[in-house]
């Protein structure tokens, strides 16, 4: 009795042993096959007809970045950003699979290939030049500083050497006070949710960030004035693709101006914008066609 | 590998080391306090001194530290407590590590058989004196392991510490691709600094353990 359970258990032991060699070796197939496959055209990202031919596209948005780009209360992905993403994905003729990213993981989603294509609300900069392509703008951006109604924060003279300005990891508000006023004290978050609690909390003086977002939350909350509307040059936002990935960036090009012929982003303004911001700032934010 | 661009980021993380120490070890010092407090209720069964400990460790070891954190910096604020960030790290480290903590004393003051006790008592020990004497060393020195484990598992838990606005080692890196996009070298120094802050606790660990429990390992 005792010898047959033990003979049983090594043949058990064999067949999974054998069953996990087996699995291993089919994974290593297929991931073999997938190599081959990338490094035909180039390394880590997908092009245009691999793109097609699977039939799904993957962007990476914001999921709590209203009104740019956030999950609704029915679980749905909405915003500025989410509606060029349809369009996308409607004018490829694929499906669009949205991959929810932080600000400081976007180059690295895009290097790793994790996504095709970048629509976070992604101001161009030199820096990240460097690390991606972007395609042509389709908005307008600046930075600003958001402070409460009782100490109200016009110039960052103000900002004391006790006081704290939250920033949000890996923006270009962040970059921005590190590179030209390091000497102010930052509080930095991994997401908008946690800086804006942050704000809310008053564990800072104020919250630089991108200027349509400070508006944003200003308009939304009661209590919060926007004393520094725009801070350092004006810049861009702007898709972003694998370093490389011309295909996909050729294609979004062309897109981008295409849409400028219908007045897409305007519509898009209209649709996703219009109530947070009013039509104030339409024609300061909207960027046409690629060209501004 | 870029070793200029590592060299210029080592004093950031040095700090973040800093950090992640002294928050890390003031939260192992209150979860271990905690631990041994609640053990001790536990197994002397004090009555409703008992079920509150109970009650508060399978409070914190069910819920995540990240929520704890959320809740210590986010919510309190809201109701008129407001705890700065790194002392928020140290209690959410101290309540979580604590409910841990006292598991493993209570495991090693359990695995003393009764009769010990009872003998102690017999030869005419007090039982306070029977527990200090003969229950307390053997007790320590079985749970040394799972204690050391609980340090490593507390300080390696620091790394959800950006939800807080603290820049401990894990958000450093995170922070510093996030600008600057070095991939390699962050994530490489990243590794670095945390085996530099856990590999003497883990050999320490296994020194103080070798000690403790001399007679079952011999000389």
């Amino acid at each position: 009795m005792k010898k047959t359970s033990k003979l049983l258990a090594l043949l058990l032991i064999g067949a999974l042993t054998l069953g996990a060699l087996a699995g291993c070796g089919g994974n290593g197939d297929k991931s073999a096959a997938g190599n081959g496959e990338k490094s035909a055209a180039g390394d880590g990202f997908r092009t245009l007809d691999e793109i097609k031919e699977s039939g799904v596209v993957n962007i990476g948005v914001f999921s709590d970045k209203s009104p740019f780009g956030y999950v609704d209360e029915n679980g749905d992905y909405q915003g500025y950003d989410v509606y060029f993403a349809n369009r996308i994905g409607e004018d490829l003729g694929v499906e669009v699979n949205f991959v929810s990213t932080e600000a400081a993981s976007r180059i690295e989603y895009l290097q790793t290939g994790k996504v095709d294509i970048i629509l976070a609300n992604f101001t161009v900069t030199e820096e990240r030049a460097e690390e991606v392509d972007f395609a042509l703008p389709y908005m307008n951006v600046a930075l600003g500083v958001v402070s409460p109604d009782d100490a109200v924060i016009t110039s960052l003279d103000e900002i004391g050497p006790e006081d704290e300005v939250i920033v949000i990891s890996g923006t270009t508000a962040e970059t921005y006070l590190e590179k030209n006023n390091p000497e102010i004290k930052l509080q930095k978050y991994d997401a908008y949710a946690e800086a804006k609690t942050a704000l809310e909390n008053g564990n800072g003086a104020a919250w630089a960030n991108d200027n349509t977002e400070v508006i944003a939350f200003a308009i939304e909350n009661p209590g919060y004035t926007v004393g520094i509307p725009s801070l350092g040059s004006a810049d861009t936002i702007a898709p972003a693709v694998t370093k490389g990935n011309t295909t996909l960036l050729d294609w979004l090009n062309d897109e981008i101006v295409a849409l400028g012929e219908e007045e897409f982003f305007h519509a898009d303004y209209e649709a996703t914008l219009l109530d947070t911001y009013g039509a104030d700032y339409e024609d300061t934010l909207v960027v046409e066609g690629g060209a501004a | 590998m870029d070793f200029e661009v590592m060299r210029a980021y080592l004093p950031l993380y040095r700090d973040a080391l800093l950090l992640t120490l002294r928050v890390g070890w003031q939260g192992v010092l209150l979860a271990f306090f905690i631990g041994v407090v609640c053990a001790v209720i536990l197994h002397l069964r004090l009555p409703v001194l008992r079920q509150a400990a109970a009650v508060y460790i399978e409070f914190f070891r069910n819920t995540p530290l990240l929520v704890q954190l959320f809740f210590l910096y986010f919510a309190l604020p809201k109701v008129g407590l407001r705890v700065g960030a790194e002392l928020c790290g140290v209690l959410g480290l101290g309540l979580l590590g604590g409910a841990y903590m006292a598991e493993t004393i209570r495991s090693g003051l359990e695995s003393v058989t009764p009769i010990q006790s009872e003998s102690a008592q017999s030869l005419g020990m007090t039982r306070m004196q029977a527990f200090r004497y003969v229950i307390l060393p053997q007790a320590v020195s079985r749970s040394v392991p799972g204690l050391v484990a609980n340090v490593i598992f507390l300080l390696k838990e620091t790394s959800v510490f950006s939800t807080i606005s603290l820049m401990d080692l894990m958000f450093t890196a995170k922070d510093l691709i996030g600008m600057y996009a070095k991939t390699m070298e962050c994530l490489t120094l990243l590794v670095v600094f945390y085996l530099i802050m856990l590999l003497p606790v883990s050999i320490l660990g296994s020194f103080v353990e070798r000690r403790l429990r001399h007679a079952e390992f011999g000389p």
